[in-house]
């Protein structure tokens, strides 16, 4: 029936308006970035060596900037050299993969440079790095992308010229869903076998292939609960600590 | 395990000891340890003590001290001789020393014999029957017997080894840690045995030293990190080469 409002006329029901949930929870973790070295390995250790190993990245981190990148960014990195004219050297690349722990935690940038591939593994807390700039953000599909070597050569080459892309707004970075192309096999690791989970490949290989890789597929691996390592709570300790040295 | 680099860029890996409740236990004189010098019994890491007989705590009693896992000796020339009871820091090293580090290797239990002694082996086809890592020739035609210590295969590892000759690159007075070049004999979270270096390159190496020990009396006051001369501080800004 419908409802006689204070007029008199009848109006037709009006529904009431649907609850937005703004998830104030995810966008906060979202924005808070911790570089993964932060984040100790499993194992027997004593917590006091990441403390104190921790204390010794902290205070490399007031003195000289280390910007947030993930694998997928282009970067220069100026290092210092002692044979070098000028003294200092200048590498662009993408960044394929970050590894390491701790104080010795690495990047590793990839160029093609005329006609040659190239790349320099870097170690982010070593004093002869001089300076670390981002040139351009985007996130690629995998976390890492060691199979640019046997992809075609043009999705490695960066202008070594190239001006930094000025990042829009404060708050995600593009993901690219670049499919990359690849030489005619062998490669160097069989890169459509699920063991490295790649999404950014796109695999022109009979089907017939693909699903011969199939079968060192181990959907059990998901399941394994002593594989299971979840560091929120750690992540969060040190997220805290983080923050507090950094202001002082 | 940490990375340190120094101030010419190179970078040199460091193993972290730390020096957990270390007290001097017992002084032996020369005459009674018919040895050639005075030795000190010191006692590291503390450990419950219920699970010794009353037997074993007397020396411990002596010393005021609670039970400590391991006891070890240090041979001691006189005028380096310590009150038992007094309690021993990573300040009793510095920067720049050089130091023997011994301790039980990780055990590796039965081994063969390629991997404890490092033969050869046979290759693994051409005709080789069920022979692929066994030793081979044990001893010569003329000997007729077979040599004592002939390597053959055996438990391996658990044993004590020493590095000699690592240097002290930094001492953290606040957690009492000595970072030391290279690696160290044991698993992590080992007890180990730190003495000043015997090689005769390093006899003239100590540049006064806290002798006979560093005492935490508050006499001196230590900053919390002693470094090396040669290491990069990460206070300072990064390297440039002139």
């Amino acid at each position: 029936a419908y409802r006689v409002s204070n007029d008199g006329k009848p109006t037709k029901f009006q529904p009431p308006p649907k609850p937005v949930i703004i998830d104030r929870k995810t966008q906060k973790e979202e924005s808070r970035f911790l570089s993964p070295e932060f984040i100790p390995p499993r194992g027997r250790t004593d917590p006091l060596k990441y403390y104190i190993e921790r204390k010794d990245m902290i205070q490399r981190r007031k003195v000289f900037n280390i910007p947030e990148f993930y694998v997928g960014h282009v970067l220069a990195v100026t290092t210092a050299d002692p044979c070098a004219s000028d003294k200092s050297k200048r590498f662009v690349g993408i960044c394929i993969q970050r590894g390491g722990k701790g104080l010795g935690a690495t990047f590793v940038l990839r160029n093609v440079i005329e006609d040659q591939g190239v790349e320099i593994c870097y170690e982010l807390y070593s004093p002869r790095i001089q300076a670390i700039e981002v040139l351009k953000l985007e996130k690629r599909l995998d976390e890492n992308l060691m199979y640019l070597r046997d992809a075609l050569p043009e999705y490695s080459t960066f202008d070594v010229n190239m001006r930094p892309v000025p990042r829009m707004a404060h708050e995600e970075i593009p993901v690219n869903k670049l499919q990359v192309r690849m030489k005619p096999k062998p490669w160097s690791k069989r890169w459509e076998r699920p063991k490295y989970n790649i999404k950014g490949i796109k695999f022109e290989l009979p089907e017939h292939k693909m699903k011969a890789a199939q079968k060192w597929s181990q959907p059990w691996l998901e399941f394994d609960m002593l594989r299971e390592y979840d560091t929120s709570k750690i992540e969060e300790k040190i997220r805290k600590e983080l923050s507090e040295e950094l202001e002082k | 395990m940490m990375p340190i680099w120094t101030k010419s860029g190179e970078k040199h890996a460091v193993t972290l000891l730390k020096v957990q409740d270390c007290h001097v236990l017992r002084y032996v004189s020369k005459e009674e340890s018919g040895g050639k010098t005075a030795k000190l019994l010191v006692g590291g890491k503390n450990v419950s003590p219920f699970s010794k007989p009353e037997s074993a705590h007397e020396i411990f009693k002596e010393a005021g001290v609670p039970r400590k896992q391991k006891v070890t000796t240090f041979n001691v020339t006189d005028d380096a001789i310590i009150k038992p009871g007094t309690p021993l820091y990573a300040a009793h090293f510095r920067p720049g020393q050089f130091v023997d580090v011994t301790a039980k290797t990780i055990g590796k239990g039965f081994q063969g014999v390629m991997k404890r002694w490092g033969f050869q082996g046979q290759p693994a086809s051409h005709g080789q029957t069920k022979t692929h890592r066994r030793p081979g020739a044990i001893s010569t035609n003329k000997a007729a017997k077979v040599y004592r210590g002939k390597k053959m295969p055996g438990k391996m590892g658990n044993i004590y080894r020493t590095s000699f000759g690592l240097k002290v690159w930094r001492i953290n007075t606040k957690h009492d840690i000595i970072y030391v070049n290279g690696s160290v004999p044991g698993h992590t979270n080992c007890l180990v045995k730190v003495r000043d270096s015997k090689l005769p390159t390093y006899k003239d190496c100590n540049k006064n030293p806290p002798f006979p020990t560093f005492f935490a009396d508050g006499d001196e006051e230590l900053p919390e990190d002693l470094f090396d001369e040669e290491i990069f501080q990460f206070t300072d800004p990064s390297i440039k080469f002139a």
